[in-house]
């Protein structure tokens, strides 16, 4: 239930951020994870307080789940002073440390590192966090990318490094990207385990990745895990994405997460149609007050521009 | 008193930190046992175990990702790079997610990366490169580059107790040609402080690293066949620099030469010229002069590299034609 709540929950501040933009309301693009819902869904329901996070473009649901608002979702894409990152970076480049979530930088790859040094940390002060580092197809092919696992192995880091493969790296489909079979299977170059699920199946990724967080929290280690999915929409809402056939949409148009969760749940007989009316309509009343009240406030002051770039010792 | 040399300087000063913060760790390649490929770290493992010092895979990258990863999580990484040179395969980590991170979330990120650096060791185009420009061009990173023991140490208990990226450049040449003596007293020197190394009148050579020596020979021997008097300072500190410093030297001296082991074009010297330019232009007798190394990669050759890197008899000239202008 929590974890369908949070793949709706995203999917309407998705729609919503896609409307703020067409209505040209938003500096630059809006980055949807339309589609990919499940998977960062899933990481947030099975995952622990202490837990550390590096999220990728579409992680919405991880936000969420791990205590972000919608309100501070629209703050952040409309660059309000009042923003996680106070206007100072905009779209997706979000997070609390506080909620165990970093705050991504645009070089793909280069999270991963940054999560594996935190979850050392966190080991050496006795807690027994883990961390999950979300990249997509495409980053598979950064130099970080191997750096960052074979880092993570070498001192035998918890870490779960996700990668969804939704099939395109912006225009680039996976068969421009590598040669390789599936991406899993590189684990074994790194001496750790490779799993692969069905990113679009709720009930199904939840149970790997709480299966596999389980497992290296207990025995610490790193893990690799492909989650096919699709990206249901452009790159970002500037790309009209008319190189991706509408046969592979199609597809994935019947295998859409929240669909199929709430299928699955129906046959459990562990939901009903008033509850997910209920649950829509309580979505919906945030996310309209947060879009209205992020709309109607300000942007930093120009006058703070110079201020905190470092910090006082 | 005793007598220690500039890598005795910096080990003593990374003993203290590991003594002192339980929470900082020293990492990089070759640092452990072996005590990494210039010695520094030398014993440190066997000192403090390997859970605080130990050796990582040739991933600059990862490297300084975890360093930030560790840092926003109370930990003091203090990351050596085997040379200046290779943390160009990083850059990213440093100017991108290690400089950004307090200006757009408010997260203190404290590491330390030391990088050895410059030339005139034979080391070719990829074991000299002195890159402290590509790194105070970064905003949110601090720079350091102590040319004396004491500094060295007194530096890097500094840059370890400061809450932001320090980039502590450390000069190859200098570390077992230079001694001083220094007593046991360990404390850290602010931040942005330069030191007047030489007093004179004549004229100021605003420098730093290998190039402090090189024109501390340059001025005794212009004292010997000139008597000309000519003001040294050392800058420690390049990002914060010490303004004040160097107006006062401008002020005192009204002809500055500025000497730099790094490349020409936009060079750090460019900007030591540039900001006593717009500050005291009015007290200068003559354009502010630059001592640099030319803009084509560190030569091998031992002839090459001699004509490459500036030297005592090229500052010596270079004050002769300020001076005499
Ligand atoms: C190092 C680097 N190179 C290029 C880019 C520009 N870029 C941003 S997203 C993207 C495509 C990413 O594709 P993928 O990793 O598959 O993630 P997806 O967008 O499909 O979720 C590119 C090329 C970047 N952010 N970082
Ligand atoms: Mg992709």
């Amino acid at each position: 239930m929590k974890l369908l709540r949070l793949m709706i929950q995203a999917r309407r501040v998705d729609e919503r951020l896609i409307k703020i933009c067409r209505q040209g309301r938003l500096r630059g693009s809006a980055f949807a994870g339309i589609g990919q819902e499940a998977i960062s869904a899933a990481v947030a329901v099975a995952s622990q307080p202490d837990d550390l996070f590096a999220p990728c473009i579409r992680n919405l649901p991880l936000h969420l789940g791990r205590g972000e608002t919608p309100l501070g979702v629209f703050r952040q894409a409309l660059g309000r002073a009042k923003s996680p990152t106070g206007g100072r970076d905009g779209n997706v480049h979000y997070g609390r440390l506080d909620h165990g979530v970093y705050t991504m930088i645009s070089h793909l790859g280069s999270m991963i590192s940054v999560v594996a040094g935190g979850v050392m940390a966190k080991r050496r002060q006795g807690k027994d966090t883990v961390g999950v580092a979300f990249v997509g197809d495409g980053a598979t092919s950064t130099g970080d990318f191997h750096e960052a696992l074979n880092f993570a192995a070498v001192f035998d880091i918890p870490l779960l490094v996700i990668i969804e493969n939704n099939h395109y790296a912006y225009s680039t489909p996976t068969s421009h990207q590598y040669r390789c079979h599936r991406l899993a299977d590189r684990a074994v170059g790194y001496g750790i385990d490779g799993y692969s699920a069905d990113g679009n199946n709720p009930a199904e990724i939840y149970i790997t990745v709480r299966d596999i967080l389980n497992d290296i929290r207990a025995n610490p280690r790193p893990a690799l895990l492909e989650a096919d999915t699709m990206r249901m929409r452009g790159h970002g809402e500037h790309d009209d994405f008319k190189y991706v056939p509408e046969t592979l949409l199609q597809v994935y148009r019947r295998r859409d997460p929240i669909r199929m969760g709430i299928r699955g749940m129906q046959a459990a007989k562990l939901i009903t149609d008033d509850q997910i009316e209920a649950m829509e309509l309580e979505i919906a009343d945030e996310i309209d007050r947060s879009a209205r009240q992020a709309l109607s406030e300000e942007e930093p002051l120009a006058d703070t521009l110079t201020q905190g770039v470092y910090r006082d010792a | 008193m005793r007598e220690i040399t500039y890598l005795q300087g910096i080990q003593e000063g990374l003993r203290e930190v590991l003594k002192t913060d339980p929470t900082s760790v020293i990492y990089g390649q070759d640092v452990g046992a072996f005590g990494g490929a210039f010695k520094v770290t030398e014993g440190l493992q066997a000192e403090f175990g390997e859970a605080r010092v130990f050796d990582t895979p040739i991933s600059e990258s990862a490297m300084l990702g975890a360093a930030i990863g560790m840092a926003t999580q109370g930990m003091r990484p203090i990351v050596e790079m085997q040379f200046a040179d290779f943390i160009t395969t990083a850059m990213h980590q440093l100017l991108n997610n290690a400089g950004t991170r307090h200006y757009r979330t408010g997260d203190a990120v404290p590491m330390v990366v030391r990088v050895p650096s410059g030339g005139g060791t034979g080391g070719g185009p990829f074991h000299s490169e002195e890159l402290e420009t590509y790194f105070c061009h970064m905003p949110g990173v601090k720079v350091v580059y102590p040319a004396f023991p004491s500094d060295a140490r007194s530096l890097l208990l500094s840059a370890a107790q400061d809450p932001n990226p320090v980039v502590f450049m450390e000069n190859k040449t200098l570390y077992r040609s230079v001694k001083e003596r220094v007593g046991d007293d360990l404390t850290a020197l602010p931040l942005g402080k330069a030191s007047v190394r030489h007093e004179g009148d004549d004229a100021v050579v605003i420098t730093y690293g290998a190039m402090v020596h090189e024109a501390l020979r340059a001025v005794s021997e212009l004292h010997v066949t000139e008597g000309y008097e000519v003001m040294v300072v050392d800058l420690r500190s390049l990002k914060p620099y010490d303004l004040d410093t160097i107006l006062a030297a401008t002020a005192a001296t009204s002809r500055v030469l500025v000497v730099s082991e790094g490349w020409r074009t936009c060079g750090y010297a460019a900007e030591i010229a540039t900001a006593i330019n717009e500050s005291a232009f009015h007290l200068l007798d003559a354009p502010v002069h630059r001592l640099t190394a030319p803009d084509v990669p560190v030569p091998f050759a031992k002839s090459l590299e001699d004509r490459y890197r500036p030297a005592a008899a090229d500052i010596v000239k270079a004050l002769r034609d300020l001076i005499e202008l």
